[in-house]
């Protein structure tokens, strides 16, 4: 007993140790490199603060910031419309799944970031681009997912609902999609984590403003530590987006584990 | 009614006649829906409806296509020479990323030790995007072949490490308790059971990590460098020959296709005892 409270302790401990031996070596990898190909965390955290006094490209940081999240909300929110719906109808449907989902395949293999120079020809450096960029990289998921969850359907389920006189759209709410949601749920998470990156890949390739920017400009007049500042916000928001995805998975699937 | 052994028979064959007489009606509707996808498109750039500046005919790509296996112009390689480069990039990190981070994975998800001292510095560096690597990997170390493997390999890295980890935590306990039972040491049991109980999620995580590869690859090239498919359509847009872009798209397409295609294939070999 008393030797299995010591591991559990070495335990609780090794995780704090590990942490603070990689900040540790992070300080000691800038010392040894002169502080300015990588600035120690002190000089990014003062670099961040310095953005309140003298905003760059007319803005905060919690502007850039703002920009990119309503940007990857809004696509996400597209996808996550349109990918389910038609995630549904090409699930569901035989002649649909050979038409329309044939004709979305053609576009599948294409990554989203190798649209990013097309659609900067075809539509400038706007917000439309960005937006449909961020639809390309997150709707396939969240479609494909759908649709293999819809197949997932267990037929027995479906003649029940039928013959107890379900009408085509309760069947829909009250046995097809929960069943696909787990799915579903799943999809909208690898949509998420990919718009997060198509964001920042396409801000990064051209922008007024955004997290990409800053790392864009940050790497163009050698300001690393905006650079690392701006990754690190963009790794913490991204970590945000996985972690609350995790709690309503929970609050929506408490059948699920 | 009686229904017969023989007549349940019949159905069946029927029925299986008719499953067999759709398959090949929705097969034809899927080359269909491409021949059309492919041929309105023609139409659309012919017709002028849009600009070919913008969005050149699909046989105007093919030219281009033809034209690059012998024209340097306009970004200064043959397209051989691009696919190669962008080959061996992707490649070269992938394969780093699968050998150190599938047994890296595999030994977190086994020995606790591990897993609690390296899993929250994993946790950490995971949910920085791979691209967000690009400006710092590029201070460090130029625009060589070094950087833009060890920009692929983050992306890579990451669905190797949590596959194999998540795979080999959900080894079945009884056979841990059988195999333990029978006088094998952890490491037997590691190597013996865990490994081979993971291996579907780990080949899983490894083709996550194929296309993420892939895909990166581009966002690297576009950034920094001076060959590659990438590389071919960022000088496609500064020469606005939207030909070379979709050119581009499309190669990247289709190799990326026929790589998880053949991984898909080799993953079948390998799981066939399942």
């Amino acid at each position: 007993m008393e030797q299995f409270k010591k591991k559990n302790l070495i335990y609780q401990i090794l995780p704090l140790v590990s942490v603070s031996a990689l900040i540790l070596s992070w300080i000691a990898f800038s010392l040894a490199t002169g502080g300015i190909i990588f600035p120690g965390p002190a000089s990014v955290v003062r670099r961040i603060l310095k953005t309140f006094e003298t905003p760059i490209a007319g803005m905060t940081i919690i502007g850039h910031t703002l920009i990119s999240l309503k940007r990857v909300l809004t696509g996400l929110f597209i996808s996550c419309v349109s990918g389910i719906s038609i995630g549904i109808l090409v699930g569901s449907n035989r002649y649909l799944k050979a038409t329309l989902g044939s004709f979305l395949e053609i576009f599948r293999p294409i990554p989203p970031i190798a649209w990013i120079p097309i659609m900067i020809m075809w539509f400038g450096i706007g917000e439309l681009p960005k937006i449909l960029l961020i639809v390309l990289g997150s709707f396939f998921p969240v479609m494909l997912n759908t649709a293999s969850g819809i197949s997932l359907v267990n037929k027995i389920n479906l003649d029940v609902g039928q013959i107890f006189g379900g009408s085509k759209i309760s069947i829909l709410k009250e046995i097809v999609l929960p069943t696909a949601l787990p799915s579903i749920f799943s999809g909208i998470r690898t949509s998420v984590s990919c718009g997060w990156t198509v964001v920042l890949a396409a801000e990064m390739m051209g922008a007024q403003q955004g997290l990409g920017l800053l790392v864009m400009k940050g790497w163009g007049i050698n300001d690393m530590a905006l650079v690392l500042g701006a990754v690190i916000i963009i790794a913490f928001i991204g970590a945000m987006f996985s972690y609350l995805l995790k709690r309503a998975e929970r609050l929506l699937m408490p059948w699920n584990r | 009614m009686e229904i017969k052994g023989n007549d349940l028979e019949k159905l069946r064959l029927d029925h299986k006649k008719i499953e067999n007489r759709n398959i090949f009606k929705f097969r034809i509707l899927t080359v269909m829906t491409i021949i059309i996808f492919f041929g309105l498109w023609q139409f659309v750039a012919d017709q002028g409806i849009v600009d070919s500046r913008t969005l050149p005919s699909p046989a105007k790509i093919y030219e281009t296509f033809l034209a690059k296996l012998t024209k340097k112009a306009p970004d200064g390689n043959l397209l051989s020479a691009n696919i190669l480069a962008s080959l061996q990039v992707s490649l070269f990190g992938f394969f780093s990323a699968v050998i150190i981070g599938v047994p890296l994975g595999l030994l977190m998800g086994w020995y606790k030790i591990l897993d609690k001292t390296l899993t929250p510095i994993f946790e950490i560096i995971r949910p920085i995007p791979p691209i967000a690597w690009i400006p710092i990997v590029v201070v460090w170390m130029g625009v060589g072949l070094s950087a833009k493997v060890l920009i692929i390999f983050f992306s890579a890295f990451v669905p190797c490490v949590i596959n194999s980890y998540t795979g080999i935590q959900l080894t079945n306990k009884t056979f841990i308790n059988v195999s333990q039972t029978f006088g094998a040491s952890n490491f037997t049991t590691f190597i013996k059971v865990g490994i081979p109980s993971s291996l579907p999620m780990v080949m899983t995580g490894i083709k996550i990590a194929l296309g993420n590869s892939w895909s990166t690859l581009v966002a690297a090239e576009m950034l920094a460098a001076s060959a590659g498919l990438g590389f071919m359509i960022q000088m496609g847009r500064q020469f606005a020959r939207a030909d070379v872009v979709v050119l581009g798209m499309v190669l990247i397409g289709v190799l990326g296709a026929i790589l998880s295609f053949l991984f898909s294939s080799l993953e079948k070999y390998l799981l066939r005892w399942k």
